[in-house]
């Protein structure tokens, strides 16, 4: 079993993705020869060809909107957005056209299109390169929202988001490429959306996705020395948002903390907490508290590790939680 | 406003507004007197379903109607241009296409009515849903193009697929009109881009949206643009037929303008007192499409009386049909709404779905 | 301008947006004559006959009777011109490009429809890509006698914990809350309140759906107990006003409100008897001195315990509660003794007191002081109540009319105890003499109840010989 970085696990998924279907082709800019910016298309353009594997025009709403009319041709476009902050030039074609098709049609026109997107900070980067933009695509009804956060995951939920007939937004955490972990690529996989619970705990919950996987992770087990046993979701699937698993578990440890780099107001974890008060009013010990990134533009990188959540202010907020 | 449209920029034109035939240089047809005589038919019959439809807005049976009236010989030229393997992608005005390639009127009024979002199967049709946002549907056609060229559908001159995109003037002025343009033209995709200048953007005039005539922009982007007067279905058809077949035999894409004259408003609340001159109303009349052709054919004397007395009935009996669809368009059921977000039904949908359910069933009987 | 003219259905009245059509009183093809009534219409309040604005042959009737049609909406067409020629046999009025051009807005019951902010066909106002917004009424749709109210949500059990990793207890109140243990179901407002007035929601049953906590089961099982845990609060001074202001928080709101909630809610009368408590204290010595006794506190208090609680045995009423429906009299005695503490006055109860030995008692007594003014009394030691004592006399505070701990029907208050002037024997002597007040709730505890009790506590405490007769 190889011990593989996130980036070469999404790489053999691609590669298995397209030994399996004829009909899936990539698309994106510099992700032939050059394999991607991120390496995660390396090596495909050679072995599959340029029709299959092609780079595109620097036109963000043309990838997406020529992968409309592609999948409209029977296709199966994996389209990739170079990095977070450059997906608003698409954004009109992935909500008004690519996200109501299948509705606007009544399920005569399918959109199989994945589209990709490195997200999240924590990598040192200029401007717009550490975007959290996944609450404008979960509010946005007719997508479907991921966000892988290790090897493992990555290489399979990418090979399942692609056999998909509907359109997913595909969230790749970016500081998390380059981190490596086992993968089996015989295992069976666990569903696409559903999420999984990678710590168990009976204290409190911590709900997380993409980056901020690890970060709790971490949390937990610097939290294990003060005597505190938290459990650690990862949500996986952003939209739809699995409530039975988060349920569940909150149900038994009445506590719950989000964490996303994304901004406080209007984030994800402001769903996941109204939808707890409302199914579990009875039972909570302490409200829902979030631990996120602040209600400003992305500062610049030498400020953003105060910015971003880490293990510090994650167990600052637990501690707090635990306080009720 | 710059006017950079002189008055003799060339334009392809084969019938003249009196109803004289013209030669083209490089475009030339010959039909038969039956084709012409069905030109004429296609064109009444399409203003007539414009016309019945705008009437249905006014009694309220529809919640707009955007008219084509002025430009009925750009869509049925350009319409009967196509062969059955292409593949159209309108706006939201191009019923005469829609009646080439035999979509049921009654189905594009379903959209102005508010009861669905376009009723037909685009596969099926070649014809692609009515798409609102403008020029959107450019990079759709230019993608789809891009499909027949990777299942290698170009080459050859009859069996070759090719792809047209409607637009209009306003729309040329979007960024994804000029994405698709670069895609269509680095990937030589098998394309027509159709711009209809109808004059007008709802308000705005053409000389906003370009300093030069339109068809000029596909130079920049390295391919061939040639304006056809909108007005002429005969040019249209012929200009329409030759960028197509060069598309489907892989000499890649072509920008047609239809110099064409948008005679009503822009929908039907619109007012175009408020921004245009009578005069210039006044003066597109004079280049009517019907008018001419109907001129043409007392001129080439290949029609009668009873030909017209035909054409006429069969627009009536359109009409009719038209209205009596219209008014018996049932609603749709509203808890559809959550069977066709997806694939299948999120955890979610089925939540509210249910919800929604018993939320209704709690009414009073009879309660309204 | 077309000859063929529409009548559209007018606002008949107040804001009518639709009617009903009854009947039309004319038929297509008939010759009408100006305001001749050619339609009855139904609206809300009464059937209103309609008169035509135009006079012409009826060219189309354009809903039948029985309809409802929209303010607005054409119902009739009427050709103006009859004697200008044949109309062209046509469903629709059939107008000509030139008619389909869009000139000013005119005549409004013309071919042109509603422009960009005018009332339409029905009734609603234009806009450029739709009907335009609908009115609507602020009037709600009947709901159906079967439909299942706002429910509350079925609260599911939980699951059982995943055993993987169960270590140390967490901090924090919710101790009881570890892996596996049933839960506790109440809403934030109701715990808020049980963690004010102490009350662990573990011990309390609930009453609410689905079995959660109500904040009436909080406050039954406390019966107003005042709470523990909160530090004292600091009073801020202000030198502007040279006035101290001590928030009302904590153990102080919770005695307040269990003192108004007793007071104004129990009618109290407070009876009082001084006797000669001398062989009481002569006996505290002796009990001190006996071996039983090693280590082990004795007070009068403890002896005064013993004599309320032999008194209630013989006055069995006393101790018990008044409810609206029923005196619920009880045969355990959870004795409570009001103690000062850092936090304030808290009331903690010495469970069964009446099963304890006098050596039992003293050490239940002794715990129960020293717990107090350590600040640790929980709120389980204060729960449920049955009778209590206020001791005074410490203060040296001769007595005083004590105010019953709420759910409770009697108060005894034992004040200092003097060296006082006393006859016996029709001789003056130097005794040993105390006052005790009872108060009781006169709702439970008549007159004859209340004097034979305190009497009775009298007797035992003037002559402790009289407890081994009554045992």
């Amino acid at each position: 079993m190889a011990q593989l970085t996130m980036a070469k696990a999404l790489n053999d998924g691609l590669r298995a993705a397209m030994e399996r279907d004829p009909k899936v082709v990539l698309m994106g800019e510099d992700i032939g020869k050059l394999g991607g910016v991120f390496r995660v298309t390396d090596g495909l353009q050679k072995d599959f060809g340029e029709d299959r594997v092609f780079d595109t025009p620097l036109a963000e709403s043309g990838i997406v909107g020529t992968a409309i009319g592609l999948a409209m041709r029977g296709y199966r476009p994996v389209c990739e957005i170079q990095f977070d902050g450059f997906v608003f030039p698409a954004y009109d074609q992935i909500v008004s056209q690519l996200a109501k098709m299948h509705a606007r049609s009544r399920g005569t026109v399918k959109m199989p299109i994945v589209i990709r997107i490195p997200f999240g900070g924590g990598i040192g980067a200029v401007e717009h390169h550490s975007e959290s933009p996944e609450a404008y695509f979960c509010h946005t009804p007719g997508l479907k929202v991921v966000a892988c956060s290790n090897s493992l995951d990555a290489h399979f939920m990418i090979q399942q988001a692609i056999a998909l007939d509907d359109p997913v937004i595909f969230f790749e955490p970016k500081r998390r490429y380059w981190e490596k972990a086992d993968v089996d690529p015989t295992a069976t996989a666990d569903p696409l959306e559903q999420a999984r619970v990678v710590r168990d705990g009976t204290d409190l919950t911590l709900i997380a996705y993409g980056p901020m996987v690890k970060t709790c992770l971490d949390a937990a087990t610097a939290a294990e020395e003060d005597g505190r046993s938290l459990e650690v979701i990862d949500l996986r699937s952003l939209s739809p948002l699995d409530f039975p698993t988060v349920l569940s578990s909150v149900r038994r440890t009445r506590r719950a903390v989000v964490v996303h780099e994304a901004s406080s107001f209007v984030g994800l974890g402001a769903e996941i907490s109204a939808r707890l008060s409302e199914e579990l009013y009875y039972e909570m010990e302490a409200p829902v508290l979030r631990v996120t990134g602040y209600d400003t533009p992305y500062p610049p990188s030498r400020v953003e590790e105060e910015f971003l959540p880490d293990l510090d202010r994650v167990l600052h907020v637990v501690d707090r939680s635990l306080a009720y | 406003m710059t006017p950079a449209d002189p008055a003799d920029t060339p334009l392809v034109q084969l019938l003249t507004p009196e109803g004289e035939r013209r030669q083209h240089p490089d475009y030339d047809i010959d039909l038969t007197d039956d084709q012409y005589r069905d030109f004429y038919r296609d064109l009444v019959l399409t203003r007539r379903i414009d016309i019945e439809a705008t009437a249905l807005q006014r009694q309220g049976e529809l919640g707009i109607w955007a008219a084509l009236l002025g430009q009925e010989a750009a869509q049925v030229g350009s319409g009967r241009a196509l062969r059955p393997q292409d593949f159209a992608f309108p706006t939201y005005r191009e019923h005469g296409v829609a009646w080439c390639r035999e979509i049921d009127p009654i189905q594009l009024l379903g959209l102005f009515r508010g009861v669905s979002n376009g009723g037909w199967d685009p596969n099926e049709k070649k014809f692609a849903l009515y798409t609102i946002v403008i020029g959107s549907q450019t990079l759709h056609a230019t993608g789809y193009a891009m499909g027949i060229s990777k299942d290698g559908a170009v080459g050859d001159a009859e069996t070759g697929e090719a792809v047209i995109a409607y637009f209009g003037d306003g729309a040329s002025s979007q960024g994804d009109v000029n994405e698709a343009f670069v895609w269509a033209s680095v990937y030589n995709s098998p394309i027509v881009f159709f711009c209809q200048n109808n004059q007008w953007g709802i308000s705005t005039p053409t000389s906003t949206q370009s300093r030069i005539p339109l068809y000029k922009r596909a130079e920049g982007f390295g391919f061939p643009g040639v304006r056809v007067d909108g007005n002429d279905v005969l040019a249209t058809y012929a200009v329409t037929r030759a960028a197509l077949d060069a598309a489907r035999t892989g000499q890649g894409p072509t920008l047609i303008e239809a110099y064409t004259y948008r005679m009503g408003a822009h929908t039907t609340s619109d007012d175009p007192t408020r921004y245009r001159l009578a005069s210039e109303l006044e003066a597109w009349k004079l280049k009517d499409p019907l008018e001419r052709m109907k001129a043409f054919l007392y001129k080439q004397q290949i029609v009668d009386a009873a030909f017209f007395e035909k054409v006429e009935a069969d627009a009536d009996e359109l009409a009719a049909r038209i209205r009596k669809g219209c008014l018996e368009m049932a609603d749709p059921d509203p808890s559809v709404m959550f069977d066709q977000v997806y694939e299948e039904m999120t955890p979610l949908l089925r939540e509210q779905a249910a919800s929604f359910q018993s939320y209704h069933a709690g009414f009073a009987e009879g309660a309204h | 301008m077309s000859r063929v003219k529409q009548f559209k259905l007018p606002d008949l009245g107040e804001g009518l947006t639709e009617g009903e059509i009854l009947q039309w009183m004319v038929e297509v093809g008939e010759e009408i004559k100006l305001n001749q009534p050619i339609v009855e219409v139904e609206t809300a309040k009464a059937a209103v006959e309609v008169p035509s604005p135009f006079a012409g042959v009826v060219t189309q009737i354009h809903y039948p009777a029985g309809s409802t049609v929209d303010v607005g909406s054409v119902i009739i067409s009427v050709d103006t011109d009859p004697s200008a020629g044949a109309l062209e046999e046509v469903v629709s009025d059939h107008p000509e490009v030139a008619d389909m051009v869009p000139s000013p807005p005119s005549d409004e019951s013309g071919p042109l429809g509603a422009l960009i902010g005018e009332v339409g066909p029905s009734g609603r106002t234009a806009t450029l890509v739709g009907y335009g917004p609908k009115s609507v009424t602020a009037k709600r749709r009947p709901r159906s006698d079967t439909a299942p109210p706002a429910a509350v949500p079925e609260v599911a059990p939980p699951p059982p914990a995943t055993a993987a990793r169960v270590s140390a207890a967490a901090v924090g109140q919710s101790a009881a809350q570890s892996a596996g243990a049933l839960p506790v179901l109440a809403k934030p407002p109701v715990r808020k309140l049980a963690a004010s007035l102490g009350v662990d929601l573990a011990t309390v049953t609930g009453t609410g759906p689905n079995g959660t906590i109500t904040r009436a089961d909080v406050e039954g099982a406390t019966a107003g107990t005042p709470a523990v845990a909160d530090a004292p609060v600091l009073a801020s001074y202000d030198p502007a006003t040279r006035e101290r202001r001590v928030p009302v928080k904590g153990v102080r709101k919770m005695t307040a409100q269990a003192m108004v909630g007793s007071a104004f809610s129990a009618p109290h009368v407070t009876e009082f008897i001084t006797l000669d408590i001398t062989p009481t204290m002569d006996l505290v010595r002796q009990l001190k001195a006996l071996p039983e006794f090693e280590g082990v506190k004795v007070t009068p208090l403890l002896l005064v315990a013993k004599a309320v609680l032999l008194a209630v045995k013989r006055n069995p009423e006393i101790n018990s509660t008044f409810t609206d429906d029923e005196i619920i009299v009880k045969d355990y005695i959870n004795l409570g003794i009001a103690a000062a503490t850092p936090r304030g006055l808290l009331v903690p109860n010495i469970k069964d007191a009446d099963q304890l030995s006098l050596v039992q008692l003293a050490q239940a007594l002794q715990q129960l002081v020293q717990t107090a003014r350590d600040g640790k009394t929980s709120p389980a030691d204060m729960a449920r109540g049955t009778i209590t004592i206020t001791n005074v006399g410490v203060f040296g505070v001769d007595n005083g009319t004590p105010i019953l701990n709420p759910g409770e029907a009697a108060i005894l208050c034992f004040g200092a105890v003097r060296p006082t002037p006393w006859v016996v024997g029709g001789e003056i002597v130097v005794r040993q003499v105390t006052q005790l007040a009872l108060s009781f709730d006169h709702r439970v505890v008549d007159g004859q109840l209340g004097s034979q009790f305190l009497a009775d506590i009298a007797r035992v405490l003037s002559d402790p010989a009289t407890a081994l007769v009554w045992s």
